[in-house]
């Protein structure tokens, strides 16, 4: 018990012991110079301190020692001191190389995340983990920071001797040791400020730029290009670690930014300096022009007389000028609220929607490991993890398919923004064109599988981040392809060609996106972002397929089952390909014929996007638009552009709130930009459906009513058309 | 005896009895609001007396107005709850089956006799 009459938070005997260690460790001293001097059995107490790490807080599942080395400054003020007294041309020096892993063993527990699950913390965690996660900011400050040496590259050099051997004649040690780098340098690069934390020092020295600065610096990025492009030869189960070493060091880093030049970077970046000074000044004066005039005490008070000799009355000058002032007036001063729920999206060291930015070095650097990367180790390392993956590999844990399809998504947009800087860099010659191969692990018909069953799974588990990070990888996989299919090779168009048709041949996709589209509920906006972009670009995609393709056909589960059924019933084994061959007969007619009806069915399948669902997911993501990019506007103008007249179901739009929100982002308050380039066709658009919208209700009056609710599928094509949908016969 | 009785007298012993008025219900905004007079009738009334549009050349103002309306009907009905939260709150009123059946009969109210006659 302190004099103050707090108590000790960890058991002092505990503290005792290992500070004690801490202090036999070694230390400086004024007549060594300030060197740093080994304590005579330094080994053995390093030994003692990992034992007590493991013995004492791993198995009481506690955190009592990992709290007290962060208060004795272990990390800076001895493990780093002792990796730095190591130089590189002692590699052969046996004792120092020991002393050296050693050290790594202690740091790579003591840097470990910190789990968060609130049904396995103890009281004890919940006293510790706040000052361990600060500590460990001040772990990783040192380390990437740290002057006298390259501590991470100090690192690998404790794992050279294992990694230069064959990976037939590693020892299990060897191994553990190969493992035990990785983790460190995965520790590291995921660190972070916790969300809800204010980190106290400066910033700048544990972001993201100074981690992708240091690994840069220390050959980190070498060591991981090495490990990805000899996965499945020299490395094998290593794979994991790797991939979650990239995440941590790519996610929500914006690749259009990445792939600018350094010069367009600057002057982007005045651009937007200015473009953002244009946009605080036109929001100024939009308030200005709601600003009283006089000062706040000028007292106006008015009323609006309403129905049935009731008045409103209203204070400030709002309500004297306009009406609409008068009754925002009146609704802001209201109080109530009713309950809604908290979202369910991720906040912590896995979420990929929290977006970073880079310094222009760190940039450049991200780059050319990114670029190295995609030509040496994207098909290795992809194609190794997604056969672990699909054989349900020991290693495999329930983040790592996230992160998988994160990355494949991620490098896939990295490698299509990469070919339009080559190509806007120089007039190409078509013989220059690279092929598609660098990224042709991911295109094929494994991945699909992995993929569809992948998504299939989240999203009966409702596990909505790995179903967004899926959902990312098909989109690009998508639109990879769409690219492949536009490339002068004719090896490209043709693969292309079959991915494609292999892609929308099963019915149970179409379904999937279009379910999904439908059922958001407030999972965030990540997933948000997430769905609509699928669903926008598979829409798109499909529907210039079906055009290209007359005879495209759509292998669909009812078929299938009845065909089983029949094979039943007639006492034969169900036939093993559910293929149904169309290939006889096939002459032009029949191709008209199936023109005709794939239209027509691409016409059933947009209309599947036409309901109140996802009506009501595209009306939530627009209700952002002040926050999105100039693409996501576009994305939802588009939707709701097929909505209204492609489809001609313009009468799902007719709802009160989203004729609100439209007039809000054309007339404002705190409305679109009106310099912003999407404003225009929004403009355009808004006064279409508003005017539709006013003769359709001359037209119906009851439509007055409707226009509060959702409407109900037939109901809703009464209201447009005029008739029942039933006595419509197709012909 | 004769404390016992004095204590009688001074009512210790009575028991007092605590009565707490019951709060009073809050309001609240459901079918039975939305179905009575002063709902979505009195929406259907106004609407026919009211609502005028300007047309071509006028949408956003027309909008501003049809807004208007629709803000003080919810106003006059369910005055604590703001608009957007209001309208948020009768939409999903619109999914109860009373709702629904109302709904159907208005719209049928509103269909052409003849072609009633028609389909049926």
């Amino acid at each position: 018990e302190f004099a103050n009459g707090k108590k000790d938070v960890v058991d002092p005997e505990v503290r005792a012991y290992v500070s004690s260690l801490v202090t036999a460790l070694g230390g400086s001293g004024a007549d060594e110079e300030g060197r740093y001097i080994l304590g005579d059995d330094a080994l053995a107490c390093l030994r003692d301190l990992k034992r007590w790490l493991k013995l004492y807080d791993e198995k009481a599942n506690r955190f009592d020692v990992a709290r007290c080395l962060a208060e004795s400054n272990l990390v800076g003020g001895d493990l780093l001191q002792i990796l730095a007294a190591w130089p590189e041309n002692e590699d052969e020096n046996r004792m120092k190389s020991k002393i050296a892993l050693a050290c790594l063993e202690l740091l790579v527990p003591l840097t470990w995340p910190l789990s968060n699950d609130k049904k396995e913390m103890t009281v004890n965690h919940h006293r510790h983990i706040p000052y361990l996660q600060i500590a460990q900011l001040g772990y990783k400050r040192s380390i990437v920071n740290f002057d006298g040496a390259r501590i991470l590259h100090t690192a690998v050099r404790c794992a050279l001797p294992s990694m230069a051997q064959d990976a037939g004649d590693r020892s299990t040690r060897d191994e553990g040791i190969i493992k035990l780098l990785l983790y460190f340098i995965r520790n590291i690069a995921m660190i972070a400020p916790p969300p809800n934390v204010q980190y106290e020092g400066d910033e700048a020295e544990i972001s993201r730029s100074a981690t992708i600065d240091a690994f840069d610096y220390q050959d980190i990025f070498q060591l991981l290009l090495t490990l990805s492009s000899s996965m499945g030869e020299d490395f094998n189960t290593q794979d994991v670690i790797v991939m979650d070493v990239i995440f941590h060091l790519i996610k929500g880093v914006d690749i259009e930014k990445l792939f600018m030049d350094e010069e367009k970077v600057s002057n982007s970046k005045t651009d937007e300096l200015i473009r953002l000074r244009k946009k605080e000044a036109a929001m100024l004066r939009s308030y200005q022009m709601h600003a009283p005039t006089r000062h706040n005490r000028f007292g106006a008070m008015a009323w609006i007389q309403r129905e049935d000799s009731k008045r409103t009355t209203i204070s400030g000058q709002a309500a004297v000028t306009d009406s609409t002032r008068g009754l925002a007036k009146m609704d802001s001063t209201k109080k109530f609220k009713p309950p809604h729920r908290a979202h369910k999206g991720e906040t912590g060291p896995m979420d990929f929607d929290n977006p970073v930015s880079l310094s222009v070095q760190a940039t450049k650097h991200l780059r050319t490991f990114v670029e190295e990367f995609l030509d040496a180790g994207f098909n290795p390392l992809f194609n190794h993890i997604r056969k672990a993956i699909d054989r349900e590999a020991e290693r495999i844990m329930d983040s790592h398919p996230r992160q998988f399809f994160y990355l494949v998504a991620w490098f896939l947009e990295a490698e299509r923004a990469r070919r339009r800087c080559k190509k806007s860099d120089k007039k190409q010659k078509p013989e220059d064109v690279d092929s598609f191969a660098l990224v042709a692990s991911v295109l094929n018909q494994e991945m699909f599988v992995t993929l569809n069953r992948a998504m299939d799974k989240t999203y009966e588990e409702k596990s909505w981040a790995d179903l967004s990070a899926a959902m990312k990888c098909f989109t690009q996989i998508l639109l990879t392809v769409q690219e492949m299919s536009e490339s002068p090779l004719e090896d490209d168009q043709e693969i292309a060609e079959n991915i494609l048709n292999r892609i929308f041949y099963e019915e149970t996709t179409h379904d999937r996106v279009a379910n999904i589209t439908r059922t958001y509920k407030d999972q965030g906006f990540g997933y948000l972002d997430s769905t609509t972009e699928l669903s926008h670009n598979y829409l798109r995609i499909l529907e210039q397929y079906s055009k290209q393709n007359v005879d495209l056909q759509v292998r669909s589960r009812r078929r299938v089952r009845k065909k089983k059924k029949a094979a039943r019933e007639a006492g034969e084994d169900a036939p093993d390909d559910d293929v149904i061959d169309e290939s006889e007969g096939e002459d032009e007619s029949r191709a008209q014929k199936m023109l005709h009806e794939r239209k027509f069915d691409f016409k059933k399948f947009a209309a599947r996007f036409v309901v109140q669902g996802c009506v009501d997911t595209f009306v939530k993501f627009t209700s952002y638009y002040n926050d999105l990019k100039p693409a996501q506007l576009k994305r939802a103008h588009r939707y709701f552009y097929r909505v209204a007249f492609k489809q001609e179901m313009g009468v799902m739009l007719f709802r009160v709130d989203i004729i609100h929100l439209f007039n809000k982002m054309i007339k404002g308050p705190e409305g679109l930009d009106p310099q912003s380039s999407s404003y225009k066709e929004w403009e355009e658009f808004v006064k279409q459906i508003l005017r539709r919208c006013f003769k359709k209700m001359q037209e119906r009056p009851e439509l007055v009513v409707e226009m509060l609710f959702s409407k109900i599928n037939s109901t809703a094509h009464y209201l447009e058309y005029g008739y029942e949908k039933q006595t419509v016969t197709t012909t | 005896t004769k404390s016992k009785a004095l204590a009688a007298g001074l009512g210790i012993d009575e028991e007092v009895e605590v009565t707490r008025k019951p709060r009073a219900p809050r309001v609240k905004l459901d079918e039975h609001r939305l179905l009575s007079a002063a709902g979505i009738p009195k929406l259907r009334k106004r609407a026919k007396d009211h609502l005028k549009f300007k047309g071509k050349g006028h949408e956003f103002s027309d909008a501003t107005r049809l807004l208007q309306f629709y803000q003080l009907w919810l106003d006059d009905l369910f005055p604590k709850a703001r608009f957007l939260d209001a309208l948020a709150m009768v939409e999903k009123m619109g999914h109860k089956k009373m709702m629904q059946s109302a709904r159907v009969e208005w719209i049928n109210e509103g269909k052409p006799r003849s072609s009633v006659h028609e389909d049926s």
